[in-house]
């Protein structure tokens, strides 16, 4: 990845036109709070949908200016998700924010069939963070939404994160695609998948990225470990992303990065017809908010 | 208590004990740095098995001298695992120790049903001690390195090893966090349903003395702060001593995460063999496999 720190998802977004952003069941201080944040810095143009008073009494008692912002009045969850994501997909709004609601909720939503915002692709998590001790950001997918994805699904999945991490100016992102082992193990699904991936990738049918695995996470982040064990492959040591196997593994690596190594991280949903942020309440402030930037800089301008 | 892996070395060295490792092609340089020091420091005798010019010249090349081991010859690496195992078995060594072998081939003959360390029936599998600045004491977690899935049998022994390891860290109750992706219990995560039964069975006192919880994530297991904003009750609260992983695969890259990114040091070793057997990857630093040796001495002085 081109990109270093998150910061420079800054400058990816000057100079483009600023982004509408519909915050569903606004009355949240945790989502209200890094929205207006972001929308104070000029990234995005916030709507938001909730009840009204709740929102003001939630701004005021963070000092949060709401003026000059759309609120649309709705007091009812379920309602204020299905305004916000019509508002998506009549090109009222180019990006979607999950506030006080239930994910699982929301992603009905975004799922229904008749308004919501299917474009026939897998939704899936996406993350990037930056480690002070990697020479570039790294994107780990998928480590929030898909359970157990079979081979169909990870090409789905590398195909979501590989469109986004073009938009964020990385041409042919290197993809690791990750392993216990760097051995093809027949006792191990994930090895033979990433074998398959591999090969597919080789041979055009995933297209736009240098995939190699399986890839143990030392091979796939360090050269010199790579070196050690004698792999040869275009991506060990300089990954872009990180392919997890399951959930199991990819939940466990994103808190790890969090909290172990200090990792700063921007999420979004990928998959629909347009980014969704979807932030819980143990995400740091900073994490919200660039966020926020991370799906502003890959949504499209309607 | 124990509460670094310095001073786990410490504890090694002031124990006045010696103990004698065999090291199956024991000729590469982090394997020999680690033992050199261990040798010095006046805790253990190492009897290197290998190529006997090899492991000279790489000694001189990094000016330890040769006179420091015990050298015997072994024409390949598969014969060097053998014979560490066996020297180990008969009591001629207290730890047998992977040098430049393959994995596989060492952990063969230390699987061997006739000659080798594994009691019949038991679990093998693999607790490491690490060290990471974010937290406030040792971690110990498992497995990073044997058992891909395991079944609840082989995670109950999984428990129990590293609840035994705590203890002689001198960690009377350790928490014992059994990690998923949520704190939920689901048949979408069938590992989670053996955490239940793990956790009905401690209820029991089926394992020694510890406070055991899951499913719990990474953030509950270790981090007050997140178990206060999520208001689950876990008498782990953000405090654990052991993490217990529902699979390699989620074990191995997150040891890996704290080595590469999180400043970590570990020290590891095999559990379930009746002597200590000391295996890490030929890519580990010499600082690594020094604490490795050190975790096996401290281990062995017990288990005699």
């Amino acid at each position: 990845m081109a990109l270093k720190h998150l910061s420079e998802l800054k400058e990816l977004l000057v100079d483009k036109p600023t982004r509408r952003m519909v915050l569903a069941a606004a009355q949240d201080q945790n989502s209200l709070t890094s929205t207006l944040m972001a929308a104070r810095d000029g990234f995005i143009e916030p709507i938001l949908v909730g009840d009204k008073e709740a929102i003001q009494v939630i701004a005021s008692e963070n000092n949060l200016d709401l003026k000059g912002v759309r609120v649309i009045h709705e007091p009812d969850t379920d309602m204020s998700v299905e305004i916000a994501v019509k508002m998506v997909r009549s090109n009222q709004a180019d990006i979607l924010m999950k506030g006080k609601v239930g994910t699982s909720s929301l992603l009905k939503a975004v799922l229904n069939k008749e308004w919501g915002l299917r474009s026939g692709a897998l939704l899936s998590h996406f993350a990037i963070f930056e480690v002070e001790a990697y020479h570039k950001l790294i994107a780990v997918t998928d480590v929030a939404m898909n359970i157990a994805p079979n081979l169909a699904d990870k090409i789905a999945i590398v195909n979501n994160s590989v469109a986004c991490l073009n938009k964020l100016g990385v041409d042919l992102p290197k993809v690791a695609v990750l392993g216990a082992v760097e051995m093809v193990s027949e006792n191990m699904q994930a090895t033979l998948d990433a074998a398959l991936l591999s090969k597919m990738n080789q041979r055009d049918q995933i297209r736009h990225c240098i995939i190699d695995g399986p890839l143990a996470f030392d091979n796939a982040i360090s050269i010199e470990s790579a070196k050690h064990k004698g792999i040869k492959s275009g991506v060990a040591g300089d990954t872009d992303l990180l392919l997890m196997p399951d959930i199991e593994v990819g939940n466990v690596l994103y808190k790890s990065m969090v909290f172990f190594a200090h990792a700063g991280v921007a999420a979004v949903i990928l998959g629909a017809t347009a980014p969704i942020v979807l932030t819980s309440r143990s995400d740091s402030d900073q994490a919200k908010y660039y966020s926020i930037l991370l799906a502003a800089a890959i949504s499209r301008p309607q | 208590m124990i509460t670094s892996l310095g001073m786990m070395a410490d504890t090694v060295r002031s124990s006045g004990r010696r103990h004698r490792i065999a090291v199956a092609w024991a000729q590469d340089p982090n394997t020999i740095g680690s033992l050199a020091r261990a040798v010095g420091e006046g805790f253990a005798e190492a009897l290197m098995i290998g190529q006997r010019e090899q492991i000279v010249k790489t000694s001189r090349e990094k000016g330890i001298n040769p006179g420091l081991f015990t050298i015997i010859e072994s024409a390949g690496d598969r014969e060097a695992a053998e014979m560490a195992v066996s020297m180990t078995r008969s009591g001629e060594a207290d730890i047998a120790m992977k040098g430049l072998v393959g994995t596989d081939k060492f952990l063969k003959a230390v699987m061997d049903k006739e000659r080798g360390l594994l009691p019949p029936n038991a679990v093998m599998s693999y607790v490491c001690a690490v060290e990471i600045p974010h937290y406030h004491k040792l971690l110990f977690i498992t497995d990073t390195a044997v058992i891909p899935f395991p079944d609840l049998g082989q995670k109950v022994a999984m428990a129990e090893y590293a609840i035994s390891m705590a203890a002689k860290f001198g960690i009377e109750k350790p928490r014992v966090a059994l990690i998923g992706a949520s704190e939920k219990v689901s048949s979408h995560f069938p590992n989670t349903l053996d955490y239940e039964e793990m956790c009905r069975l401690a209820g029991q006192g089926h394992f020694s003395s510890c406070i055991m919880d899951g499913p719990v994530d990474l953030f509950l297991a270790c981090d007050p702060e997140s178990v206060r904003i999520k208001g689950v009750d876990t008498p782990l609260a953000g405090d654990a001593d052991i993490l217990l992983f529902p699979s390699l695969e989620a074990c191995n890259p997150f040891y890996k995460s704290l080595m590469l990114f999180g400043g970590g040091e570990l020290a590891g070793m095999i559990r379930g063999t009746t002597k200590p057997v000391v295996l890490m990857s030929r890519s580990e630093s010499e600082l690594s496999k020094y604490y490795c040796v050190a975790l096996a001495c401290l281990m062995a002085s017990q288990l005699n």
